[in-house]
């Protein structure tokens, strides 16, 4: 008798590539005996179904009837709390036409060779961007974007979450659920259904799955595990009003548990609710005639990586990833051999002990996955590579490939540990040759006293050295940085950026993180040791993220302000992550592709050079005229001082960041305070429908957009500006380049024939 | 994207390139413009660059 088993990796994670939760446990389940196992990345599947015109027409009806532009006009101030209501409700108005016209267009260049073009690349990337902002105002306050799910509910609370789980008004998902996957369940019939959560950004989303399941289908036992649910699970299966969302919750790995679970289910036939006491790493709802009464297993023994089947991706839609390539993850061991850092808790995520598979056999598996699915490309899921893989890897994988050339062979990236010993050019070499095309090393810190305090083991000199080597070899170098480390102080914040920057011809991408205190964090545990007194956040029943006192170094909010520095200074400084080349960065695996398609770092960056320059050098000569695919709206405050209002670091602690940190009870109100109201400023929020930008003008920056259609091109018009002074005209040409560089205004060739009858002039009004 | 702005560029290009100029002049006063133009460049978020979780 057949038992259907659902998996589903529910929103939000990102969008370039699968996660590996779901398939590790779709291979094991399938080896106990299991054949009827589905699994649905439901995260890309909404955000497809999001990013489609008829969504997004809706939403644009939704945020009009919400949040009407109207509603600000004749205000004498915005404050704070109506900046981001006022910015969504603008953006919407003016762009939402053009975003819905081109979002399928948008999403099929980043799934075909156009991928590999930048100017179709930025453009489709912003056009989702933009496509996101729209969904978002529709459910105001709630925030979707490639990066993050919010909402206005706070995570660390249960009784929020739980609401927020209901509230159709702001939770995308429920009607989502309901219309595109609900039907689907019913008619499958599963009897045991099983959400993978990694990311607080998934809690809410996935908790509203379990309580509509629940209610359509009481036969189904719903359990939910990963790494968020490894760090709060606990709390939150001791909150009230869980067990209406879920059965039960796995701790750790998965695979073990989630197959006794199965058999215990399949096996049980009584009409009482089945003993589940036995199940390893399991906590469990029993109910009774009394209640219902939380029960917590022992732990489940850790898998045996080397003995585990490989990951199974079938039936995950490689289609629907916002890539041109999938690249499929694949874990070639769990847990940290390392294991010291003191501000990591990684290793609690995974359970316990370092384990690893053969390097022959991850060689066997790859080989295998690439041809079963035609993919040539992987990220390997792993803390870091101990000495041993990183000498044997590349000998296997290359073995595992006999007559096929260098270039030809399978690509991979994945994060390292600095190894001195271990990265030398020779190896480094070898590694390239394998397939390595980046590697992601913890570097953290500049400064020796704090590399010291995080147990790091490691020296400046060594990340020069190791870096060195692997960019030398042409594999593309990524830092972990950190700011705010217990007891950091600006001027070693700055050194670590100074580091960084010395070495930019060797570091092409940095990943900068403000550093947070969560609950399994040695810096929890053992605060006096770092020198900070641990604060607690009043009513927060699922606290995971904890703000603290530091006695010497920079304050939280400080460290906020020092990210800013920092990201400020990398933006101008690397290549990839000047202006929207960090699209590059920002989408996972992005860049990673051009790198596995034959451009070197070096090219790469060259290229995000040349083209961050052209952008700059465009000047007011040439035939020019406008760009007349533009919308226009008037406004009476300043979108870009909105903008730059919400991006401060005290407006930023005012939201819940389910990511990084923590939702700060009283930030609004210190925000409020500090932060000035706008006051009213008569402008024009201009959309340029083709490259898929905002850009604000004055009302007298559209009255030279018109009079330049009226002259018919830039040169009539100033030959028609007689009478204007020098100084006035350099001014005026100084701001056509402006509107040049910002695209309202493009080149063109001019035209032999006569117009055709049928051509209109663009209107500028707002659609 | 791209041929929208190709196809708009073929047939606006003749319409614009072959009105004569025209009296501009008094409709732009451009001593007296506010000629301000500004973009967001959006500050990224401590969420958005850790490539290690997301």
């Amino acid at each position: 008798m057949s038992f259907p088993i659902t998996l589903a990796f529910v929103p939000q994670g990102h969008f370039t590539q699968p996660y590996l939760a779901l398939p590790c446990l779709k291979a094991w389940l399938q080896e106990a005996g299991f054949e009827d196992v589905e699994q649905r990345d439901l995260s890309i599947e909404a955000y497809d179904h999001f990013l489609s015109p008829g969504y997004l027409r809706r939403a644009q009806e939704r945020v009009r009837e919400r949040l009407p532009l109207s509603a600000f006009e004749g205000r004498e101030n915005l404050p704070l709390g109506e900046l981001r209501a006022f910015r969504s409700a603008a953006e919407s108005e003016v762009s939402a036409n053009a975003v819905i016209a081109d979002v399928e267009a948008a999403k099929a260049v980043l799934r075909s060779e156009d991928f590999y073009d930048v100017d179709r690349y930025v453009p489709a990337v912003r056009t989702l961007y933009h496509g996101l902002r729209l969904v978002s105002a529709a459910h105001y306050p709630s925030e979707l974007t490639p990066h993050n799910f919010t909402m206005g509910y706070a995570n660390d609370r249960s009784e929020e979450v739980l609401a927020a789980t209901l509230d159709e008004d702001q939770n995308p998902f429920i009607e989502f659920y309901r219309e595109e996957v609900l039907p689907g369940l019913i008619a499958r019939k599963p009897r045991l259904l099983g959400l993978s959560v990694v990311y607080g950004s998934q809690l809410i989303p996935a908790l509203t799955l379990g309580r509509m399941v629940k209610a359509a289908l009481p036969d189904c036992h719903v359990t939910a595990g990963g790494g968020f649910l490894a760090y709060i699970g606990e709390k939150l299966m001791g909150a009230a009003g869980v067990e209406g969302c879920l059965d039960s919750m796995i701790f750790h790995e998965g695979e073990a548990p989630m197959a006794e679970l199965a058999a215990a289910l399949e096996a049980w036939d009584g009409p009482e609710q089945a003993n589940l006491s036995a199940i390893g790493s399991l906590t469990w709802f029993k109910h009774s005639d009394t209640g219902c009464e939380t029960v917590a297993n022992a732990p489940a023994h850790p898998v045996a990586l080397n003995e585990a089947p490989p990951p199974d991706f079938d039936g995950l839609p490689f289609d629907l990833y916002l890539a041109p390539e999938v690249v499929l993850p694949y874990d070639i061991n769990r847990g940290c051999y390392y294991g010291e850092c003191s501000f990591c808790t990684l290793p609690t995520v995974i359970g316990p002990g370092y384990r690893t598979r053969a390097a022959e056999t991850i060689a066997g598996h790859l080989t295998d996955l690439r041809d079963r699915h035609g993919v040539q490309n992987f990220s390997f899921i792993t803390d870091c590579m101990p000495p041993g893989m990183i000498r044997d890897l590349p000998e296997a994988l290359i073995e595992a490939q006999p007559d096929i050339p260098a270039e030809a062979r399978m690509k991979w990236w994945c994060d390292a540990r600095i190894e001195p010993r271990a990265y030398t050019k020779k190896a480094a070499i070898r590694l390239h040759e394998s397939g390595c095309r980046k590697l992601l090393f913890g570097f953290e810190s500049a400064t020796p006293r704090l590399l010291k305090l995080m147990r790091k083991a490691q020296s400046p000199r060594s990340v020069s050295e190791v870096a060195r080597n692997c960019s030398e070899a042409g594999i593309s170098v990524t830092l972990y940085a950190m700011v705010g480390f217990p007891s950091e102080t600006v001027e070693e914040a700055r050194a670590t950026l100074n580091f960084i920057r010395e070495h930019k011809d060797v570091v092409r991408e940095v990943s900068l993180q403000t550093f947070h205190i969560d609950e399994v964090a040695l810096t929890y545990r053992d605060p006096e040791q770092f020198n900070i007194k641990i604060l607690d956040g009043a009513g927060t029943d699922l606290q995971l993220y904890h703000d603290y006192l530091s006695e010497q170094g920079m304050t939280q909010q400080e460290a906020a302000e020092m990210f800013d520095e920092m990201m400020n200074a990398l933006r101008a400084d690397l290549p990839i992550f000047s202006g929207d080349n960090i699209y590059y960065f920002m989408q996972k695996s992005h860049y990673f592709l051009h790198l596995a398609r034959g451009t070197t770092p070096d090219e790469f960056v060259a290229q995000c050079q040349q083209r961050t320059e052209a952008k700059t050098a465009r000047e007011a000569g040439g035939p020019l005229r406008t760009n007349t695919a533009r919308s226009s709206v008037a406004l009476p405050f300043s979108h870009v001082a909105a903008a730059n209002t919400l991006a401060h670091p005290l407006a930023r602690a005012a939201r819940p960041d389910f990511l990084t940190g923590r939702f700060v009870a009283d930030a609004q109100a210190v925000a409020e305070e500090q932060l000035e109201p706008l006051t009213p400023q008569d402008c024009v929020l201009v959309y340029d429908e083709v490259g898929h930008e905002f850009v604000e003008l004055s009302r007298d920056g559209l009255k030279v957009l018109e009079a330049i259609e009226r002259a018919g091109n830039v040169d009539n018009l100033l030959q028609s500006l007689k009478s204007t002074t020098p100084g006035a005209r350099e001014r005026l040409t100084n701001y056509i380049a402006q509107l040049h560089n910002k695209g309202l205004i493009t080149t063109f060739q001019p035209a032999p024939a006569l117009p055709s009858p049928s051509t209109e002039p663009h209107e500028l009004t707002s659609r | 994207m791209d041929e929208k702005r190709e196809d708009q560029e073929q047939a606006e290009a003749s319409a614009q390139e072959q009105s004569a100029p025209k009296a501009s002049e008094e409709a732009l006063d451009v001593e007296a413009l506010d000629l301000s133009i500004e973009t967001v460049e959006d500050r990224i978020n401590p969420s958005e660059t850790n490539v290690f979780d997301k």
